[in-house]
């Protein structure tokens, strides 16, 4: 026989076990109402479908120091500064993969792409000119148009500044092979794809610098030329 | 008596040679009333262009080797605690030792790892005063294989004019290498063909690296990398030796084709050598 006080006892538990149950369920929907609530209130793009288009990207291939032209198939934004960074960015993991001829380590490595016009205005070519490096023998070495010339050859040219990561120069294969031939595969790229690009520079997290990592310059202008030595297959 | 007849003879040597100024200059001005248009230096102003600096001579049996890197600028990492200064110094002395055998006289820009190593510009200033007939600068990798041989990517320049040829042109620093690059891309054809019938696999390539560009004499980079065949690293001494007399022997070949110095009418004609 179970006392009275006992089954008292029971009946409170049980009733306040079943509040406690409701309050919980209650606050549940109280909170996923509250988070649909403000995801609803998030602006969403419309998707946009981009038609995959054939671009030619200039392999780099380490045995025989040569650079061969491949088309791809991809989507790429219609924005230039952001389809040439695009472009750059799938170039560089075609070298992150595990058959890579030209190995390099996964990664980003493009920061930004940027297409300026030329020729510069005068306050961007100045500073350009004061970052020259020094001539001991002829000081005016840094007028030579092969190497600080902000003319273009035709009208509507343009100097692309690619901004790499400094994560990506640092852990770049240190040989001169290696990293001349990655700055002829973006030079080499850029040409094949962005006719208006005349001039290529280089910058590493925003800054000048010297070589790739220890090797290849960085401190000149390249001229946008076809720098392959092959014609590819598409793939 | 005598200090009479002294004084009289010092007397009449200034008499004669005034005579002798003064005749002179009658006749100099007689010569310029009849042909005015005759040039003198009171009406050509002197020229306020500076001369043209004596052509340098290129001493054939000369050499300039550059250990790439040095001190804190370590360069690559060619294994486990493989710094790629301490494999182009080890190489250096090497290709040194077997130039010298040759009968080369050898300038190199450091003999150990200083603390503070030359910038790339010094060692292009060095090259530069040393007028050697070849400038090799040595670099050394874990990446590839065999040996790759590099030239400046810059355009050969164009063949001066005649009639400039006495004009004093400075030379720019950054493209000092463009009147060379014709001979430097024959001697990287030379290194490369030494290399192949040493069994060496050579590369040969443009490639823009400090301080190719800044200098006046035909230049390469000659980089080593592992052997593939062999599977001897850069740093193997044996493969580093193979590699020293392949060069020693192209480099024999350079000096043997190199033509004596043409004499140029800034620098004087000396004796055949």
């Amino acid at each position: 026989m179970i006392p009275r006080y006992q089954r008292i006892l029971f009946w409170c538990l049980a009733i306040a076990s079943l509040l406690m149950a409701l309050f919980l369920i209650h606050g549940c929907e109280q909170t996923r109402e509250k988070l649909t609530r403000h995801r609803d209130q998030t602006p969403l793009a419309a998707p946009v479908e981009t038609p995959s288009q054939t671009v030619r990207l200039a392999l780099a291939n380490d045995a025989d120091g040569s650079i061969t032209l491949v088309e791809r198939q991809i989507a790429l934004p219609a924005e230039p500064t952001a389809r040439a960074r695009a472009l750059l960015a799938r170039l560089i993991a075609e070298y992150s993969y595990k058959d890579s001829a030209h190995p390099l380590e996964s990664g980003p490595a493009i920061d930004d792409v940027f297409l300026l016009d030329l020729p510069l205005p005068s306050s961007i070519a100045a500073k350009d000119k004061a970052a020259a490096p020094e001539s001991d023998i002829a000081p005016d070495a840094a007028d030579t148009p092969s190497a600080y010339s902000a003319a273009p050859h035709m009208p509507g040219g343009q100097l692309a500044v690619i901004n790499l990561r400094g994560t990506f120069a640092d852990h770049h294969p240190s040989s001169i092979e290696s990293e001349t031939l990655t700055i002829q595969s973006i030079v080499g790229t850029l040409f094949a794809n962005f006719p208006r690009i005349e001039q290529v520079r280089f910058l590493v997290d925003g800054q000048p610098r010297d070589t790739l990592n220890g090797h290849a310059g960085l401190a000149r202008t390249y001229q946008a030329v076809n720098t392959a030595t092959a014609q590819g297959t598409a793939q | 008596m005598t200090l009479t007849r002294t004084c009289a003879a010092v007397l009449l040597a200034a008499f004669a040679g005034a005579a002798a100024v003064v005749l002179v200059t009658q006749t100099q001005i007689h010569a310029q009333a009849q042909n005015p248009a005759a040039p003198t230096p009171a009406q050509i102003p002197t020229p306020s262009r500076p001369q043209p600096p004596a052509a340098p001579t290129t001493n054939r049996s000369l050499i300039f080797l550059d250990p790439a890197h040095g001190g804190a600028d370590s360069g690559a990492t060619l294994g486990d605690h493989i710094l790629e200064k301490d494999v182009t110094l080890a190489f250096a002395t090497r290709l040194r030792s077997a130039l010298t055998s040759a009968g080369f006289t050898v300038v190199t820009t450091r003999d150990a790892d200083p603390s503070d190593p030359l910038t790339p510009d010094q060692r292009a200033e060095t090259a530069n005063r040393s007028h050697a007939a070849a400038c090799i600068v040595l670099h050394a990798t874990a990446v590839g294989s065999g040996v790759h041989v590099y030239t400046s990517t810059l355009e050969p320049a164009l063949p001066e004019d005649a009639d400039s040829s006495s004009a004093y042109v400075p030379v720019p620093w950054e493209t000092a290498q463009a009147s060379f690059v014709d001979q430097s891309r024959s001697l990287a054809d030379i290194l490369k063909t030494a290399l192949a019938k040493a069994s060496l696999p050579a590369l040969t390539g443009q490639a823009p690296l400090r301080p190719l560009d800044n200098l006046m004499c035909p230049a390469v980079a000659v980089e080593i990398a592992p052997n593939a065949g062999t599977a001897a690293p850069a740093n193997d001494s044996d493969y580093q030796q193979h590699i020293a007399f392949a060069l020693t022997t192209a480099l024999q070949k350079w000096r043997d084709q190199l033509a004596p110095a043409p004499a140029s009418p800034a620098s004087p004609v000396g004796p055949p050598q």
